[in-house]
């Protein structure tokens, strides 16, 4: 028996019809300028999940569902989509009538197309979240049957146009992927058509006047600008040069006096599907941290919520397991693990060294360490100096280290030459796709960023893993994951710090920004200004 | 043989001068590039979020980083040679339509610098020489010492929160209004607009620099004989002053421009970015953290170029200011 996706449906005709009834105070017209920092290196959404492609991408492609500010899937190039019971068959019933930028229809071999030979081979979390997709079948021009190996119930929430765009089949196949002129030049199913790419200034995105979307989109343009230097960046917002700033284009130090004035708006909304998580990474394979002792002494001593009101300017929440809060929504995310206090325990941290045999020296010293930071920012930097303060009270005597990006990440990932590594993780709408890559021992993958390069390995820790991504049953799968986060507390291969809040910035006449769970990673479909 | 084609020739062998030393720009220029940690690969996947090792391995194939250091110096200058300056992988375009595309910023932003401050400059110098300790001369010679002395970036910012944000005379930053897209002669004065303010900033600098610069000079000659002769002669000292001290006077600042055009593109790298301006500065700042070592190597060509060119030019100025120099 197959379960029907009704709850889908229903969603999509309330939606249409909510933005029917609401057409009258929306205004049609209008460009609007936002900021893109850094200048992306492509606009290749399909091979690289960089957050400033995230920006533009989007606006262009279109995914296979959408997600709404609750983070319900809601249809978007899927009318419909169906999972079977054994949760081996997902079936997608596809929109008609759509057609890409340059005229030529939407069809279900776009789909095969872009998770088999795309997605699947060159996208970075791709290979991650189609692992289980064996084939796609395409029986019609509007139908696509997904059969999977195992059940994969985190897949459903990789669907949106930031994490999987859906790409023409007809301009990439065939080509080198990875220097196909649609890199630069993308061409969708979105709601705008790129227009012009003037390096080093702006992205230029108009009005697609054909979108599948009855009366939308609402703006005749969208142009991203690159400003290098951030008070330029905060003065151009203040004068309304630009009117959308995200992901901290605004420094949180500016954002504290622009919040003040009328004509300027701030939020922390629009980041749950990304879910970025703080935290310090270990090298446990060699001395001082291949004990987890020191590690959770670490835990113990500093002071998260310091952190946040004093360098984040009260933007972040502490972190309180290896899984952020907001997985509560989902039932994974466990309480009360050891390890992370709510006020730093200096004589628990110290009694923990203590009976590891980690006993201070004649200068209060018990260990030697160089903190790596990572170099996204003076922010940064300004943490280490706390930590360096902080953990010195324990006697762990730290050298900071800051360093150039591409330096930084060989150091790290590549020579595996560091001790500790101060970092952040987007944990993303599911564990499997953002948490497993830093945990397991099929993730210790020399010379491939942003995964297990703490090369922790726990035998029984993997399994649970195993099966928790398969589980389809939600009750059974929280109590897999409490298991995980209770190891994962007590052998603290990784620190995590706190939940991040990146600041969305934007002009007050701007409405509509946030109608995706993506925030500015969404389509800006129904964006509008009110003036 | 004429002065004209002694002239010719003269360029010609200087030209020819330049081709090993251009050579050696290349050659220093990629071993030390290569010298930094990390790869263009590197970067591109650490943005992407990750990538798998071959993955990564395939693209350095593709880049042609995976053979070894002489042979990719070997292609590198085989290309140079047909004029190819080969291909930005990061920005999947050729480094020449790149450079290109950010040179025209640059010689504007350059150019009008030039012009402001070494103009204003002779002149502040001229009043301050002729005016010798009196309140004019102290008056300027105080401006010169404090822009010599505030740095750049924030001299920009100052200038964007007074002049854009409060008194809202000029536009925060950029090239042109992109909201607007002009064409035609509105977007010429639309880009003259956008480039005030960059080029105050930068000229400031430069600006004080020359000033005192001519400021000593005009004061050096104003001593000399033939000023002594000149006036014995019984010539009015405003034609003293303007015909031969002058003159004679602006070879040292002539000489500074030309060594200074080579910093200006250095130090325009803080106003570009200061006040987002696309030129070839912001270019190379970028490049050189995204290690992506072709479109580096085309920009550090053609500034060489650039300044062999203007060298020659200078020369030639000073040869047309004091025939005495001649060129051979």
């Amino acid at each position: 028996m197959r379960i029907r996706n009704w709850m889908g449906i229903a969603l999509g005709i309330v939606f249409v019809a909510l933005a029917g009834l609401s057409a009258h105070a929306q205004k049609a017209g209008g460009t609007l300028v936002m900021l893109v920092q850094p200048e992306p290196p492509s606009l290749a959404s399909y091979q690289s999940t960089s957050g400033p492609i995230g920006l533009m991408a989007p606006k262009v492609y279109d995914g296979l569902l959408d997600y709404d500010k609750d983070l319900k899937a809601v249809p978007s190039l899927a009318e419909s989509w169906t999972v079977s019971d054994d949760g081996k068959t997902v079936t997608f019933n596809l929109r008609k009538g759509v057609k890409w930028h340059d005229g030529k229809p939407f069809t279900s071999a776009d789909v095969q197309f872009t998770i088999m030979n795309v997605l699947k081979k060159i996208h970075p979390r791709g290979p991650n979240s189609f692992k289980e997709v064996m084939e796609i079948e395409t029986p019609d021009e509007s139908t696509a049957i997904f059969k999977l190996a195992n059940p994969a119930p985190y897949m459903m929430r990789s669907f949106g146009s930031y994490e999987s765009p859906i790409v023409p089949k007809h301009l990439l196949d065939g080509q080198d992927l990875k220097s196909a002129s649609i890199a630069n030049k993308p061409v969708g199913t979105g709601p705008f058509k790129f227009v012009e790419w003037k390096k080093g200034q702006y992205i230029r995105l108009d009005k697609n006047e054909d979108y599948w979307k009855e009366g939308l989109p609402y703006l005749d343009r969208i142009v991203g600008r690159f400003i290098p230097d951030a008070s330029t960046r905060t003065a151009a917002m203040e004068k309304g040069e630009v009117h959308y700033g995200a992901y901290g284009a605004i420094p949180n130090v500016d954002v504290v006096r622009l919040r003040e004035l009328d004509s300027i708006g701030v939020t922390t909304d629009g980041y749950a599907m990304i879910n970025p998580v703080s935290l310090i990474e270990f090298n446990t394979t060699k001395p001082p941290f291949d004990s987890p002792a020191i590690r959770q002494a670490i835990s113990l001593t500093l002071d998260r919520q310091f952190l946040i009101d004093n360098i984040w300017f009260g933007y972040g929440k502490p972190a309180t397991s290896a899984l952020s809060s907001s997985y509560a929504a989902t039932g994974l995310y466990a309480e009360g693990m050891p390890n992370y206090p709510g006020k730093p325990d200096l004589e628990a941290a110290k009694k923990v060294l203590d009976d590891a045999g980690i006993k201070p020296d004649a200068n209060g010293v018990r260990a030697k360490a160089t903190l790596d930071l990572i170099p996204y920012g003076e922010d940064w930097r300004r943490a280490g100096e706390y930590m360096k303060q902080a953990l010195g009270d324990i006697g762990i005597q730290l050298d900071l280290r800051y360093e150039d990006v591409p330096t930084w990440l060989k150091r790290v990932y590549a020579n595996y030459d560091f001790s500790m590594n101060v970092n952040y993780f987007y944990q993303l709408p599911d564990p499997v796709l953002g948490v497993h890559r830093h945990y397991g021992t099929d993730q210790i993958r020399q010379g491939t960023h942003f995964v297990n390069s703490s090369r922790y390995s726990n035998p029984k820790l993997d399994a649970l893993l195993e099966s928790g991504a398969k589980e389809p049953d939600a009750g059974k799968r929280g109590a897999m994951y409490k298991e995980i986060q209770e190891i994962l507390a007590n052998d603290m291969p990784v620190v995590n710090l706190h939940e991040m809040k990146f600041l969305t910035v934007f002009n007050s006449k701007l409405k509509g920004h946030d109608a995706s769970g993506f925030g500015a990673y969404g389509s800006f479909d129904q964006t509008w200004f009110d003036e | 043989m004429s002065q004209t084609a002694k002239r010719l020739r003269y360029v010609l062998k200087r030209l020819l001068q330049a081709l090993p030393i251009i050579l050696a720009i290349i050659i220093v220029n990629f071993f030390l590039l290569h010298m930094a940690e990390g790869d263009a690969v590197d970067v591109l996947a650490g943005e992407a979020g990750s990538a798998t090792p071959e993955y990564m391995a395939e693209l350095r194939k593709k880049f042609g980083l995976d053979q070894p250091l002489p042979v990719q110096l070997l292609v590198y200058l085989k290309n140079v040679i047909t004029l190819d300056l080969g291909y930005s992988f990061r920005h999947d375009m050729p480094v020449l339509d790149l450079v290109l595309d950010r040179f025209v910023p640059t010689l504007l932003l350059m150019v009008s610098t030039i012009i402001l401050a070494v103009g204003v400059g002779i002149i502040l110098g001229l009043l301050a020489a002729t005016g010798l300790n009196s309140w004019r001369d102290t008056l300027i010679s105080v401006f010169a010492l404090v822009t010599y002395a505030t740095p750049l970036f924030w001299v920009g910012l100052m200038f964007i929160v007074v002049f854009a944000l409060n008194l809202g005379w000029f536009p925060t930053s950029g090239m042109e209004n992109i909201a607007m897209f002009y064409e035609g002669w509105d977007r010429y004065w639309d880009i003259a607009h956008h480039l005030v303010l960059p080029t105050i900033t930068l000229s400031l600098f430069y600006l004080a620099l020359y000033t005192r610069l001519m400021r000593a000079s005009m004061l050096e000659q104003a001593g000399m004989d033939y000023v002594t002769t000149a006036r014995a002669k019984g010539l009015t000292e405003r034609r003293i002053m303007f015909v031969h001290v002058l003159r004679n006077a602006l070879l040292p600042v002539v000489t500074m421009a030309g060594v200074q055009v080579g910093a200006l593109i250095g130090g325009s790298v803080i106003v570009e970015s200061v006040f987002a301006w696309p030129g070839l500065g912001m270019l190379a700042f970028e490049s050189l953290f995204a290690r992506d070592v072709n479109l580096l190597l085309g920009i550090f060509l053609l500034s060489a170029m650039l300044v062999v060119a203007v060298n020659l030019i200078v020369d030639i100025i000073y040869s047309w200011l004091d025939p005495r120099i001649e060129v051979e």
